[in-house]
């Protein structure tokens, strides 16, 4: 048989093709490397979920190399499975969006212009995207709309325009602390933002709403009420979902792909041919298995003979900090708003998403602030140290643990800024080690351009302030050079010149007729956001170019 | 739950048995590990009125068992089992004696001592991490009895909590 479109890799990427390509008549085919799990299986089994990390290969049976670059030029090479480095997300029908927070946030239209707007920046391939936010602006609504987008419109200098005036579901329900955030910015002169979230507050779309389960990112949502790619579009549409399907290989010719390999759980290969091909197994996995589907036409690898694929490999910089509250400093009825579990603090600061220092101007990013995450185990093994640095045991860690824990509670941010998309920083394969599968492991090239820690830094220095201005103590951040595997792009970056792109501003390879890259791989850029609105709207924009071509087709 | 269901382990998985222990380069002898465990988680968290106890929230057993778990790195399985060794190399360096043949005070002072090297500490963080598993997993898993360990935090667990386990 032949189908329509296979597409590979089930998660934010590959969901939107598969929902409107199906939805549309089109006989569509989706392999998935992990298990399909509904809502009846997630639980908030911290042991299992985040300790155990079930959701992920083990590192034993799949790995990467990575291999470090440092700012004089070291390299250092990390077996994956050696130092448990993991840059597994979420392998499952639905993919890593299962486990995502929802933090949703939109591109800024100077996000696609940022070497035009920002100039070139020495060391870094800073690029303009081949479309303009006006082109990706109905699918961010209709992401709002058909995944589920709740939140408030806020206005602010930065703002990006919109097309709807509101938001189609109303805020989530917010913890109290959030006026004394809301406060501390007027004083400030800072415009709080109610920070969107892919989770509905009520019934919609055929999907429960939130229940406030105090444990969202990380864990599965047992309501349907995150808007995950599984519940919110593959469980609304026709298409076939072939589960624990590890696709190794494409074939072609030398203009079209001919057929995808895939690995059953006992080692068996099957294969599926289909007229279109959407790859979208996350940026490190997708460049990997175009890098390893070498024929007689394409010697480096599918789509790569300009050498192009696994490039400008970009992450999420920035990292962390936070302040704690204690009791000691609060009213009695102040203590009871700041330990109320289960509702949100849904809160962003995009006041620096461009700035200007000594008379230059510099792109910025957003600052996301949040409760830390409620699993128990991870916040109690904080507390084994001492001022001095010392582990601690005995009675007084017993007291040390039982005060923090039931008379404060911490408020963290996230910083992120644009990781500069440079030549150190790429997917490759290693030549020997390979995989369960027998098949060669992804490479991972890591490199971090200094601009993007002195961004950080700033944004993290005008975070810490809020938090001084709430009251709160103990304030800290880390801005680091380490790479958050769960918020990866590029490696198949978009552009209209085929010399130093992969794909083309509809996100097909340049170098073959029928396959399309859809997850965050197309981005040149990162803008200073999380990434999976924008890749959920690119890739319901590129199902609108799909569908216009295989309607023409039929006709 | 899986505790009850493995009990057969306790006799023969490597935690189960036993480690030689040398001493000024002379094989000391046999230790057991079970015993040098609990005698050391109960030496870290201290036994008071105010929070549940290492025993009663069976965090022995469960070591026991999730170091048999295929999602547990041999690296760290590994280690555990050189760190029982060790901890009791440093009691018979100081003491003469092994680890649970040694009084409070004597104790404390080995871990004084092997806490001041990396092993040492990397070492009790790993016990320590097993510990509050147990006292703060999921009571499906055969610990955490009677929610005792949530009760001394007063913490909240996620809901909808496991109804089978699946560890
Ligand atoms: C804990 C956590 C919190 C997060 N929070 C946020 C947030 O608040 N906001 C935000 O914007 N983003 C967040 N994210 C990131 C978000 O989940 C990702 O950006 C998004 O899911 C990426 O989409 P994708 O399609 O590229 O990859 P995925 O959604 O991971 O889908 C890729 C799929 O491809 C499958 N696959 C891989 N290789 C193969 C193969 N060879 N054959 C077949 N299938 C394959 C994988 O199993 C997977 O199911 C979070 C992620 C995590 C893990
Ligand atoms: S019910 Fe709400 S809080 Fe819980 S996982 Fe789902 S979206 Fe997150």
């Amino acid at each position: 048989m032949i189908y329509d479109v296979c597409v590979i890799g089930s998660g934010a990427g590959g969901s939107p093709i598969a929902y409107e390509l199906s939805n549309a008549g089109f006989n569509v085919v989706v392999l998935e490397k992990g298990k399909e799990y509904t809502e009846a299986d997630f639980t908030k089994d911290e042991l299992a979920v985040s300790r155990r990390d079930i959701y992920t290969p083990l590192l034993k049976d799949e790995k990467h190399i990575i291999i470090d670059r440092a700012e004089d030029g070291t390299l250092t090479r990390y077996d994956g499975e050696e130092y448990s480095w993991s840059f597994w997300n979420g392998s499952m029908v639905g993919g890593s969006s299962n486990l995502m927070s929802g933090y949703f946030h939109r591109l800024k239209p100077n996000d696609f212009r940022l070497k035009s707007v920002y100039g070139a920046i020495e060391g870094a391939n800073v690029v303009d995207w081949p479309i303009r936010y006006e082109d990706l602006e109905p699918y961010y609504t209709k992401v709002e709309e058909v995944v589920g987008v709740s939140g408030k419109v806020t206005p602010h200098k930065f703002a990006e325009p919109r097309s709807t005036s509101e938001f189609p579901y109303t805020s989530l329900e917010e913890n109290g602390v959030t006026q004394w955030f809301d406060k501390a910015c007027e004083h400030l002169k800072l415009s709080s933002i109610a920070t969107p979230r892919a989770v509905l507050p009520s019934a919609a779309l055929g999907r429960n709403g939130c229940s406030y389960s105090n444990f969202c990112g990380s864990y599965g949502c047992a309501t349907g009420a995150k808007g995950n790619a599984r519940a919110a579009l593959l469980k609304r549409c026709k298409a076939k979902i072939i589960t624990e399907a590890f696709v190794y290989k494409l074939d072609s010719d030398a203009s079209k792909v001919t057929q995808a390999h895939y690995y059953d759980t006992t080692l068996n290969s099957h294969t599926i041919k289909a007229r279109i091909f959407v790859l979208a197994a996350q940026a490190i996995e997708s460049c990997r298995l175009l890098l390893n589907s070498k024929n007689e036409h394409f010697a480096n690898g599918m789509a790569n003979n300009n050498n192009q694929v696994g490039k400008n490999l970009i992450f999420s910089a920035g990292g962390t900090g936070q302040g704690r509250f204690h009791f000691e400093k609060l009213t009695p009825q102040q203590q009871k708003i700041l330990m109320e579990p289960g509702v949100f603090f849904n809160r962003s600061l995009q006041d620096w998403y461009e700035y200007e220092h000594e008379g230059k101007r510099y792109k910025g990013g957003t600052i996301d602030f949040l409760f830390e995450h409620a699993n128990i185990i991870p916040r109690v093994m904080r507390e084994l140290y001492d001022e001095n640095g010392r582990i601690m045991w005995g009675e007084a860690l017993q007291q040390k643990i039982h005060k923090s824990i039931t008379t404060s509670r911490v408020l963290t941010f996230e910083v992120f800024n644009d990781w500069l998309p440079s030549d150190h920083c790429y997917v490759g394969v290693d030549e020997k080690v390979q995989d369960k599968y027998g098949v060669n492991v992804g490479v991972i090239h890591l490199y971090s351009h200094p601009h993007d820690l002195k961004v950080g830094k700033t944004l993290a220095q005008q975070a810490r302030k809020v938090l001084e201005m709430m009251g709160a103590d103990e304030i800290r951040s880390n801005i680091s050079a380490s790479p958050p595997p769960n918020l990866v792009a590029g490696g198949c970056r978009f552009g209209n010149d085929a010399k130093t792109s992969v794909l083309d501003k509809n996100c097909k390879a340049h170098e073959l007729e029928n396959l399309y890259v859809t997850d965050a791989s197309f981005m040149p850029t990162g803008g200073s956001v999380p990434y999976t609105w924008s890749i959920y709207a690119n890739s319901f924009r590129v199902a609108h170019k799909l569908l216009q071509t295989l309607r023409k087709r039929r006709v | 739950m899986f505790l009850q269901s493995r009990r057969h382990f306790f006799q023969k998985g490597f935690v189960g048995g036993a480690v030689l222990v040398f001493c000024s380069g002379r094989l000391f002898g046999a230790v057991s590990t079970m015993q040098t465990i609990q005698v050391l988680q109960e030496d870290l968290f201290g036994n008071t009125t105010n929070a549940p106890t290492p025993q009663e929230v069976r965090a022995q057993s469960y070591l026991a068992m999730i170091l048999q778990h295929s999602r547990v790195s041999q690296k760290q399985k590994e280690f555990i089992r050189n760190g029982i060794q060790w901890l009791n190399e440093e009691a018979l360096e100081m003491f003469h004696k092994s680890y649970v043949a040694l009084a409070k005070q004597q104790r404390e002072a080995v871990l004084q001592s092997v806490t001041d090297s990396r092993w040492g500490e990397s070492f009790v963080h790993a016990i320590f991490a097993y510990l509050f598993e147990a006292m703060l997993g999921d009571p499906i898993y055969g610990i955490n009895t009677d929610e005792s360990g949530w009760k001394w935090l007063q913490h909240h667990p996620g809901l909808p909590r496991p109804k089978k386990a699946v560890l």
